[in-house]
């Protein structure tokens, strides 16, 4: 009854009032949380078009003069056109790998029991705990026995691997939560585990597949140290080194490395925008495609 | 829209094995021409844009040209990068057959690890070349009589850039001694202006461009050689003390700006360029980062001297703490044809022609060479003048073992802070100690 | 279906992420693991010393204070990351524009990479010229301005919205993928029942999504136990260790000091710390259902 109150044209109690005020100050301060999120994004852009001299003596004003040769002198010299191609290529291939391979994994896990279930739930958690560094010279030890050094499974794989404990345990929770009456109705009907697969689990998990999909695409988009020492051949260097080719140790040509690195941000943002969407369909969308 | 998407996968997955597949392929092929053409990897950390990069690219260039049956593969890297990586391959074995290395340290872990080869034979064919180093300039590149290459650039780390103008305009004197120099401390402080720009988040540049010649000046360098080796002297002793106390009194004396630990080189640099600093301590490396980034009146302004001497200390005056620069590691395991093509190239880069276009990018050499006055910045020139009469003595973290070199760049962080200097000695002689014996 | 399909079945949809995993994951730990015990530079020799080097780890008054910084972030994270995203996922899982606006936005910092997020930060925190000072100066609270990552006592706690501003929008898509999750009747039956706002929050999302929450902890502990870009980036973990975190002591170790034997220990023990605060987590929070 109190919200026949909160409709009625002639409410005009005080809580109703203070309410209306509460929020709209809400959601001011949330409005300015979202632009500060953003201005790093933007100054990150504008602060590509200045000058090296510019950057440095005037780090937060609009430039003087738009340095488009920034952009231009930063593509070439990096060669960052082939750069953009190997990313893709890896980056990629690590998503369908994990998606797969996960989407497999977490299905197990979450319908069905068997004995060492636990203990692979544990042995995958393992994996989310390592600090990357202490893995370098072992995996590339690994890779040089494996000869896959200085190819695009050197980082294809051990990206898929490090993103599949987080992959899986994130698919894993999401499953556990949807009715197990959706596939019982295919196992009647005499569907196999794989169609079941492939016709249910999928799509029903497209929005935590998203998720997957946008933070393993990020994780093998904006590696550093794995592409750094598996891939020693200048014609499969990613984008991450090829950005870093303006940092020396002593000094740092701002003006190169934030063209570059603009540039090499752009996909990662039509990739979230992209998923994001999947992400908010929610599960509704799946059981009526299903 | 499910068949749509299942199919775009398999198409995807075609494309991605494909793709990677041939890279395998091309991987698979140049292993194989082992009679006429010879391949040759050099790792190097000449990535940027800066004139010194271009020049050995150049040079690179060139070779590959006049040498078509060497096949060269060139991996160029920012600094930090190739070291991540040369550690990585060297705990592998798995090293490129020429690759930039840093005197010192790491030159002898890289011998005990057993992945060098000498390069005597090679100087001795070369004599004139051999002995037109400058003075010591392969000492660092040495161990137990042998050589494992020779340095392409020098690199004196303690240099005094001062402006000219501010020092005219608070009627500062350019210090020559000690007193001096906090003289003109107070002055600037007095004034709102801050004396010496530091950039110390890297915790090496305060030890680097600073310590090392205050320790110089108080110590004499017989001393440090003496306390690195552990034979004789320690850093305990009271004299290195008293260095660190003299260093932590120019901090208190406020020198220094607010937050000098969290800002980097580049940012201490853009406080003097920015004309909000009188000073600033660094390395002959800055010149290429002041040309690039300062106005046309502040590089006239600058002017470059080194570190007043100290009362009483035993070190000699008129000189600067610095290091011999990089060289070219040479693989252990070359012989035969590949060796013979990988020192052909050594030569190209550090012999004669190399180390002239290295002085001709505005970047100093270890090397006997007159510099043409056309070819280079004006700044430039002011520093190879005064590099004529200054010595080099040796830069802490060259000499000191890694352990060490982390403990005495971290103690002197903790020291501007305040920290007790005695403790800091004890901690940096532990460290030493352990890593001699 | 009978059993063996379905056994056969799990056995082929495991292996290959078995086989994967532990080949370039597990293996590796092991061999960190292993290499613990030894005394080698990395290069060369490496001689065998038993437990020493975790003895050495335990006495060691530099990992107890990194071990500290990192309690410090993993509280940060949990206690701030976890109910931002939270709060944030509640009030923005609509689809009008503003709200998606707003969700690009918060997630925008997972987007970019930590050097720029340090670039940038750095720039907020400079002594002379950053925004924060500037900020402060201009609302004449010029007392309040601090040496914000130059002051050992303070540049830790400097470091946490850096952190949690970067991360944060992970953890709000995966608590909007769980509330979408709710199921709509659910919804309606709450609305029916006249519970609203707080009473609906706390009766009925909470628990719903409970399992989602203790997957973010688990994350989130997971993060910032192993937490090195951020660091690395703006302070290196100086000023003299005051920033330092377990994985950069062990980069550290491992990459600038030539003492890979003890870094593959500081390694092993942050594997082993965070299983137990991961248990311990895990062992708190169940019983709250």
């Amino acid at each position: 009854m109190s919200k026949i109150a909160l409709h009625s044209p002639y409410a005009a109690s005080g809580t109703f009032t203070m309410k209306r005020i509460a929020y709209t100050i809400g959601w001011i301060f949330i409005t300015i949380y979202g632009i500060l999120t953003i201005y790093p994004l933007f100054w990150l852009i504008i602060s590509a078009f200045k000058s090296n001299a510019q950057f440095f003596n005037e780090p937060f004003s609009l430039p003087n003069q738009w340095v488009f040769d920034n952009f231009i002198t930063a593509w070439t010299t990096s060669k960052m056109g082939i750069a953009f191609r190997n990313s893709t290529i890896v980056s990629l291939a690590s998503l369908l790998f994990t998606l797969l391979l996960s989407g497999l994994t977490s299905y197990v896990l979450a319908r069905f029991n068997f004995r060492l279930k636990g203990l692979t739930m544990l042995f995958f958690v393992v994996g989310m705990l390592i600090p990357i560094h202490s893995t370098l010279v072992p995996l590339f030890i690994l890779m040089k026995q494996l000869s896959i050094l200085n190819t695009y499974w050197a980082l294809i794989l051990p990206y898929t691997a490090f993103a599949l404990p987080t992959a899986i345990f994130i698919l894993t929770a999401y499953l556990s939560t949807i009715p197990k009456e959706i596939e019982e109705a295919a196992y009647i009907d005499g569907t196999s585990l794989w169609g079941v697969f492939f016709r249910i689990m999928l799509p029903i998990s497209l929005p935590a597949l998203s998720t997957v999909s946008i933070l393993t695409f990020l994780h093998s988009w904006n590696d550093f140290s794995f592409a750094l020492v598996f891939i020693s051949k200048s014609s499969l260097k990613t984008l991450p080194l090829a950005v870093s080719n303006f940092a020396d140790g002593f000094q740092t040509d701002y003006s190169l490395t934030l063209a570059a690195m603009t540039l090499s941000v752009i996909p990662s943002i039509v990739v979230f925008l992209l998923f994001q969407e999947q992400v908010m369909k929610g599960m509704t969308a799946g059981a009526v495609k299903g | 829209m499910i068949k749509a998407a299942k199919l775009g996968m398999i198409a995807m997955l075609i494309v991605v094995v494909l793709a990677a597949c041939s890279s395998n392929t091309s991987n698979g092929g140049s292993s194989n021409d082992a009679d006429e053409t010879i391949t040759l990897t050099i790792w190097n950390n000449w990535s940027g844009q800066d004139a010194k990069a271009v020049a050995m690219r150049k040079i690179l260039d060139d070779f590959q040209a006049e040498n078509p049956n060497i096949k060269l593969e060139i991996e160029a890297l920012a600094t930090d990068g190739l070291k991540t990586r040369l550690r990585t391959a060297a705990a592998a074995d798995e090293m490129p057959d020429l690759f930039v290395m840093w005197p010192g340290a790491m030159t002898k872990e890289f011998v005990q690890g057993d992945l060098l080869q000498p390069i005597n034979d090679f100087l001795d064919q070369n004599a004139e070349w051999k002995n037109n180093f400058i003075e010591n300039a392969l000492v660092d590149f040495t161990v137990d009589e042998n050589i494992y290459s020779v340095p392409m650039n020098l690199a004196p780390s303690s240099l005094l850039y001062y402006n000219e103008e501010l020092f005219k305009q608070y009627n500062v004197k350019v210090p020559t001694t000690w007193d001096e120099l906090l003289q003109a401390v107070d002055t600037f402080n007095a004034n709102n202006i801050i004396p010496i720009a530091l950039g110390n988040k890297a915790n090496w540049v305060a030890q680097s461009t600073t310590f090392s010649t205050i320790g110089d000046r108080v110590t004499g360098t017989e001393w440090f050689l003496k306390a690195v080796e552990q034979d004789g002297a320690s850093f305990t002793d009271p004299e290195f003390v008293e260095a660190l106390k003299l260093y932590q009194e120019l901090g208190a004396a406020k020198a220094y700006q607010e937050g000098f630990n969290s800002i980097d080189e580049n940012q201490m640099i853009q406080l003097y360029t920015q004309e909000k600093a009188a000073m600033v301590i660094n390395g002959g490396w800055a010149v290429a980062s002041l040309v690039n980034t300062a106005s046309e009146e502040m590089l006239n302004a600058t002017n470059i001297t080194i570190l007043p001497p100290v009362n009483g200390g035993k070190g000699e005056a008129k000189t600067t703490a610095g290091v011999v620069g990089t060289g070219l590691g040479v693989n252990k395991k070359l012989s035969g044809a590949k060796k013979e093509a990988a020192m052909k190239l050594f030569y190209a880069l550090a012999g004669p022609d190399g180390q002239k276009a290295t002085l001709e990018s505005s970047t100093l050499v270890s090397y006997k060479l007159e510099l043409d006055p056309s070819k280079a910045n004006p700044l430039f020139i002011k520093l190879t003048e005064l590099m004529k009469e200054t010595k080099i003595v040796p830069v802490y973290d060259s000499k000191l073992s890694s352990a060490a070199v982390e403990a005495i760049n971290n103690g002197l962080q903790e020291l501007l802070l305040g920290g007790d200097a005695e403790d800091i000695a004890e901690r940096i002689q532990a460290a030493q100690a352990s890593a001699v014996n | 279906m009978n059993s063996t399909t379905v056994k056969r079945f799990i056995a082929v949809a495991l292996a290959p992420s078995l086989i994967l995993y532990a080949l370039f994951v597990f293996i590796p730990v092991l061999w960190s693991a292993f290499y613990s015990l030894f005394n080698w530079s990395g290069i060369g020799e490496a001689s065998f010393i038993g437990f020493q080097n975790y003895k050495e780890l335990l006495g060691d008054s530099i990992f107890w204070h990194t071990l500290g910084n990192n309690v410090v972030f993993v509280l940060a994270s949990v206690l701030g990351q976890v109910p931002l995203a939270l709060f944030l996922a509640i009030i923005l899982y609509k689809s009008n524009a503003i709200q998606r606006f707003l969700r690009a936005a918060v997630f925008m910092p997972m987007v970019l990479s930590t050097v720029v997020i340090g670039l940038i930060w750095n720039y907020v925190y400079h002594p002379q010229i950053g925004i924060l000072n500037f900020v402060l100066d201009a609302l004449h609270l010029s007392s309040l301005k601090m040496e914000w990552l130059s002051d050992p006592d303070i540049a830790i706690f400097s470091l946490i919205p850096p952190l949690v501003w970067s991360y944060v929008g992970l953890y709000l898509i995966i608590f909007i993928s769980a509330l979408q999750n709710i199921p709509g009747e659910l919804d309606d039956a709450a609305k029916i029942d006249g519970a609203r706002g707080f009473t609906k929050l706390f009766k009925i999302t909470l628990p719903m999504i409970w399992g989602t929450i203790q997957v973010a902890m688990i994350l989130c502990i997971a993060g910032s136990l192993k937490s090195f870009d951020l660091v690395y980036i703006m302070t290196r973990g100086g000023p003299a260790h005051a920033t330092e975190l377990l994985a950069t002591y062990m980069y550290n170790a491992t990459f600038s000091t030539y003492r890979y034997g003890y870094g593959s220990t500081i390694s092993t023990a942050i594997v082993i710390i965070s299983l137990l605060l991961i248990g311990t987590s895990q062992w708190l929070t169940s019983r709250k259902k």
